[in-house]
């Protein structure tokens, strides 16, 4: 149930975020929901329809490969709002199946540049906010965290050692990254961004296939989130351009998928052929606007500041 | 053994090795990795409460904890009296341990006794319970019911928020775990 004046918030904030992009001369794009190939996370599943011929068609849940594409076509810098899709996802007060994503891409640009875009748009809603009776001061700069400082500081991980989780509870996990966000969600992530936001950079590659990796450790790869509150808000990247290597690695994830069980996708050509039109580095980011608007709003669930939530739909049509 | 998927407010769980009742579960996931349930576990013995991530898929022991029918008495300010309906042995708990269920507790509700060795440790209200509104103002004309909500004070003091079509002196069901407006009951 949401409420007249959360619905008009919501308007007045996704305006001024367009302003905020406009005076800076990005182009605004739309890119499809539909998609005939989706991103090749291993751990997301998409939801599956078909076109009236029998092929397969699906929501994107993330329209970065379209992005992509659009930069390579040298539109310069870009955003997007649009709708993503990721199925089984309800359940908590941070997920609905269906939610709304800020795109942007950088020409020229790495993920260092991106962190200070975050820093004067989320600034420039709010210089200072409270969340569930916790003060935040937004303005910046924002510290800025390494994911191998963050192990070294809360857990005494070194992450490039070898079994770096073997004195931690990682019971129920099998592979490294299963391990890795067992101890960080247990260990870590609750201290994230509790009065300043936080931002936590250089992932393992293995977590970041469409990243480029650190030129100065090949372990890491130049991804970056951003946490306020303990919640996660936003995912970037410094792009990876290389075609060759984005091939290898998109191989990787078809196999992670296989073992996981899940539709292996094709790779999209189209994507690997436009990479090699990319003449600048570039970086771009996704950042969950409903969750961001949670932040401004002061509201604990996301189901408060999204209009008609899927579980309250769900629980409507089992009534009937 | 059951799996994280099934863990759910309510029920009784070993975790390093003692018993721990699930206050509440939340789908968390990084996208970059599996999906995990989030946990926060009240210890049935020693009423600490702590928060634990498993995996989704992870196997985790069930306890068996008896469940007997009950039913709320009175409170007498401080502590909260129930009576079991199978022994009619009496017990009571502080409103720490017993926590939000407070808010549901109109004299004489059936709700579930769980003990551990035999020792009451916590009580389980029904999922969905009906309250009559006490007091919410009007609503307004114009808005319709996915539009707006207003709050609605419960005949046992709790507020809940509710669409603005009801009215003072009405019933509606309430969720007991999410704490939300579910219907006019």
């Amino acid at each position: 149930m949401t409420d007249k004046e959360t619905i008009k918030k919501r308007a007045f904030y996704t305006q001024k975020i367009r302003d905020f992009f406009n005076a800076q001369n990005f182009t605004e794009v739309e890119t499809p929901i539909m998609v005939t190939i989706p991103g090749m996370e291993p751990h997301l599943t998409p939801f599956e329809t078909q076109f009236t011929d029998q092929t397969k068609l699906y929501l994107n849940h993330s329209p970065e490969l379209q992005m992509k594409k659009l930069l390579a076509q040298g539109f310069g810098n870009i955003f997007n709002i649009t709708k993503v899709f990721r199925n089984g996802e309800i359940g908590g007060n941070t997920h609905n199946p269906e939610f709304t994503m800020i795109e942007w891409y950088r020409e020229n640009a790495n993920y260092q540049n991106i962190m200070e875009d975050c820093e004067k748009l989320i600034s420039s809603l709010a210089p200072e906010i409270t969340y569930q009776g916790n003060k935040i001061d937004l303005k910046s700069p924002w510290p800025r965290k390494s994911v191998q400082e963050l192990f070294k500081e809360y857990c005494q991980i070194d992450l490039t050692s070898e079994d770096p989780f073997k004195n931690h509870d990682t019971s129920g996990c099998h592979t490294w990254d299963d391990k890795f966000f067992k101890v960080f969600l247990n260990e870590i992530e609750p201290h994230l961004g509790k009065n300043k936001p936080l931002i936590v950079y250089d992932y393992p590659s293995s977590q970041a296939a469409l990243a480029k990796k650190s030129t100065k450790n090949p372990f890491f790869a130049e991804r970056f989130e951003l946490y306020i509150a303990g919640i996660e808000l936003a995912n970037a990247f410094s792009e990876l351009t290389d075609a060759q290597e984005q091939r290898d690695r998109l191989k990787q994830e078809q196999q992670e998928r296989k073992e996981l069980k899940k539709t292996v996708f094709p790779i999209d050509e189209e994507f690997l052929h436009s990479l090699e039109s990319i003449q600048f580095p570039c970086a771009g980011i996704a950042l969950g606007l409903d969750r961001l608007l949670m932040l401004l709003m002061d509201k604990k669930s996301i189901n408060e500041v999204l209009l008609f939530p899927l579980w309250q739909q769900l629980q409507l049509s089992h009534k009937e | 053994m059951a799996t994280t998927t099934t863990i759910s407010q309510g029920i009784a769980i070993k975790f390093k090795d003692q018993a721990w009742l699930v206050i509440s579960s939340q789908f968390v996931n990084p996208g970059k990795g599996s999906a995990f349930t989030r946990t926060k576990l009240k210890n049935l013995k020693t009423e600490q409460i702590v928060e634990n991530t498993f995996r989704s898929g992870e196997a985790v022991e069930l306890i068996d904890v008896v469940r007997n029918k009950c039913q709320f008495l009175y409170n007498d300010g401080e502590d909260y009296y129930f009576m079991d309906n199978e022994t009619y042995e009496q017990f009571s708990f502080t409103k720490a341990t017993l926590g939000d269920a407070t808010n549901y507790l109109v004299e004489n509700t059936e709700c579930y006794a769980m003990y551990l060795d035999g020792v009451p440790v916590s009580i389980q209200l029904p999922g969905k319970m009906s309250f009559k509104i006490v007091s919410t103002p009007p609503g307004v004309k114009g808005d319709t019911a996915t539009g707006g909500s207003k709050e609605a004070t419960l005949e046992t003091g709790a507020i809940v928020k509710v669409p603005l079509f009801i009215k003072e002196g009405e019933s509606i069901i309430v969720n007991t775990e999410t704490n939300e407006y579910v219907s006019k009951g």
